[in-house]
């Protein structure tokens, strides 16, 4: 008797089974809950720059209308570079693991010399993952019909001229370090720009980068 | 000197007079073409250039509208037909899909234009970095501090245009539309200097205000000349007879109210032909120290040089060193006289032949007067100063060489332009005037001050023996010119 189900449940949901339902779903819950958590603390700007070389790419970054709007509505890291939806976002930690991967094994990123040299090949994936996108992060809080711009016809470009564009095609360099295109990208004009930056010597830079 | 180590002695000697008519024929041919693109259209109106035109009337409808009411646009030429670059080209951008170059340069431009481009290769114009090379350093580190290279010198002689790593030009090197701007394409020039973004107008161009960015102040006040002569009050009062936006602007022909800065130095007139090259029709060069009447030498690749007179012209197919220091084979070589010549068939359209010799004699006698009775001198004094090290090397530390450095390039540059170009103004009080003030009133006395015993010496050597200094040697004879009773002469 006390093992049969009760009578507005089918005879196959015993109590047991009733209990490991209660349980996986509180376990489901509590997962879903740990998710939104996880994404949430893992897109902050306190938690992208506990590695080093994430500090450096948020130096320009505080300098930008991205960090300091007059309207104060700040975009965190994660904000735009993690995707919207708690699934999207999960696999963009997933994916985003072999950031730390490289942190830990490969060139050491922490070096602002190093750093600066690879940057462009970071930016050219960024913005890569931006147009695959649609530009989706943008979009959480741009609205294209929107855009109204405070010079004449911003309104105007945004609707005629931009249509199948995304963001990203035209509005690169707004937060981090300006980079080129990577279609018009002079491997060797970013070498000498960044040693003359730190003061060594010409072709040096080719060496650290085959280091 | 300099060149003539590079010469043979054979080349030395004078050029044979049927070359120079060969070679000022070959100018001509040249130049004759000029106003033609020789280009099918095929070559330009890009489709994809229509894309750019829809935003830049919304983003930057300025220069959109220049373009949109200008000769290009009409020709269906478009912003892509300028800026298309490849995206080797050390300035190239990507820009909404397209790759770009922000700079144009007469490399660009002489893909249709290609006869302009050829003659301004090479020109006093494309060559205005080279002309001032030497003087910079100390001009900029000396006298004034970086900022002013890019502000000032750079803004008329031009920059050298650098791409930065990230993509951006250099602020330090651009904006720029200096004349002889060192593009990123190698290419020197700026087409842009006279014909103004983004509608490239022909009048604007003629018109003597072209100029006035550059031709103006006190070491070259061509701006303030032009308009103190008579060219420049008939310039004035007669502006819209001067149909300067006509297709063919000859001297006499579609106009001839009054002359601009461009129908002397560039304009066709009767049988002269247009040109770009727009030192060619100068014999002097009025700004150094010393004038000399200079050959204008053209090498086989399009280059181009002056050597002064004093050097035998080189012959036809020897080598001869180039501005860059490179070897280059002299193709045609144009003489003082023949340059002179073309100048004065500009004349020719309103002179008579005597009215035009004439003048170039009054001119070259203020050049003559500037050159024996202080350019000369003053230059030994200088390099007797330093050959005793009664002066340190470095210019503008002392005040002699402030003198000395103003009395050629200021006022002595504006006396010999204001002769040039009928300014009396110029020729004399701010010109010759100034020259004579500041050579016996600054020059002379900061002379005796700075080589105390060894000064009257140097006086004596330089200028003790030139009958236009003799006056100094009779300080008792009078002249009333002062107004002051005791120095009242004998006229009275």
């Amino acid at each position: 008797m006390s093992k049969r189900s009760p009578w507005w449940l089918p005879d196959f949901i015993t109590r047991h089974v009733l209990f490991a339902m209660v349980f996986a779903g509180l376990c489901g819950i509590g997962f879903m809950v740990f998710l939104i958590e996880f994404d949430h603390h893992t897109s902050t700007e306190a938690f992208c720059t506990t590695c080093h070389s994430m500090e450096l790419a948020a130096v320009p970054y505080r300098e930008s209308a991205h960090y300091m709007p007059t309207s104060g509505v700040r975009a965190s890291c994660g904000d735009c570079h993690v995707s919207p939806g708690v699934f999207a976002a999960t696999w963009d930690h997933f994916i985003g693991s072999k950031d730390l991967f490289h942190q830990l094994f490969g060139a050491d990123y922490d070096d602002p010399v190093i750093n600066a040299l690879h940057l462009p090949d970071a930016a050219f994936s960024a913005r890569e993952w931006f147009r695959e996108r649609d530009s989706a992060t943008c979009r959480r809080c741009h609205e294209q019909d929107a855009i109204v711009g405070k010079r004449a016809d911003t309104l105007a470009i945004h609707r005629e001229d931009a249509k199948g564009k995304t963001c990203i095609d035209c509005h690169i360099n707004l937060v981090h370090r300006q980079v080129p295109a990577r279609e018009t990208f002079k491997r060797e004009a970013w070498n000498r720009m960044v040693e003359q930056e730190f003061g060594l010597a010409t072709g040096s830079a080719e060496h650290l980068l085959a280091e | 000197m300099w060149v003539g180590q590079g010469l043979s002695t054979e080349s030395k000697r004078m050029i044979s007079n049927r070359w120079v008519v060969l070679a000022v024929l070959c100018l001509a041919v040249g130049a004759a073409n000029a106003a033609k693109v020789s280009l099918s259209a095929d070559n330009w109106g890009d489709p994809a250039g229509q894309e750019c035109v829809s935003c830049h009337a919304k983003s930057s409808a300025g220069i959109t509208t220049q373009w949109k009411e200008s000769t290009h646009a009409e020709a269906g030429v478009n912003c892509l037909d300028c800026h298309k670059a490849s995206a080797d080209e050390p300035d190239a951008i990507t820009h909404e899909g397209q790759t770009i170059a922000t700079v144009v340069s007469p490399k660009d431009c002489g893909r249709c234009h290609t006869a302009e481009e050829e003659q301004q290769r090479g020109s006093v114009h494309a060559e205005a970095v080279a002309v001032i090379a030497e003087r910079l350093p100390a001009m900029v580190t000396n006298l004034a501090g970086p900022a002013i290279e890019a502000a000032g010198c750079a803004q008329c002689h031009g920059s050298k245009v650098e791409m930065l790593g990230n993509g951006k030009l250099d602020p330090n090197t651009w904006p720029n539309s200096g004349i002889g701007r060192i593009n990123p394409d190698g290419s020197r020039g700026s087409c842009s200097s006279c014909h103004g973004r983004h509608s490239f107008s022909k009048a604007q161009a003629r018109a003597p205000q072209a100029c006035v960015r550059c031709h103006s102040g006190p070491d070259s006040p061509d701006k303030e000349v032009y308009e103190a002569s008579k060219h420049g009050m008939a310039f004035a009062s007669n502006h819209d007879k001067m149909n300067l936006g006509a297709d063919t602007w000859v001297a006499g022909k579609d106009y001839s109210a009054a002359p601009t800065c461009a129908t002397c130095h560039m304009g066709a007139a009767g049988k002269l032909p247009a040109t770009h090259d727009v030192g060619m029709r100068n014999a002097w060069n009025l700004n150094t120290p010393v004038s000399e009447r200079q050959h204008l030498v053209v090498f086989a690749d399009g280059a181009k040089r002056e050597l002064p007179e004093s050097m035998s012209a080189p012959k036809r197919g020897t080598k001869v060193p180039k501005l860059d220091g490179a070897e280059g084979e002299v193709k045609m070589v144009a003489t003082p006289d023949r340059r002179r010549q073309a100048m004065t068939l500009v004349c020719r359209e309103c002179h008579g032949k005597d009215f035009a010799e004439a003048f170039m004699k009054q001119f070259d006698g203020v050049v003559a007067l500037y050159n024996d009775k202080f350019g000369k001198p003053a230059r030994a004094i200088m390099q007797a100063l330093y050959s005793r090290q009664l002066l340190t090397p470095a210019p503008f530390d002392e005040p002699i060489e402030l003198t000395y450095w103003e009395l050629w390039h200021d006022e002595g540059a504006r006396g010999r332009h204001g002769a040039a170009m009928m300014s009396p103004n110029h020729a004399w009080w701010e010109g010759m005037y100034v020259v004579g003030r500041n050579f016996y009133g600054r020059f002379l006395p900061q002379l005796r001050a700075v080589a105390g015993a060894d000064a009257d010496a140097l006086i004596a050597e330089h200028i003790g023996s030139l009958p236009e200094h003799a006056w100094l040697k009779s300080p008792q004879k009078a002249s009333p010119i002062l107004g002051v009773g005791s120095a009242r002469g004998g006229n009275e």
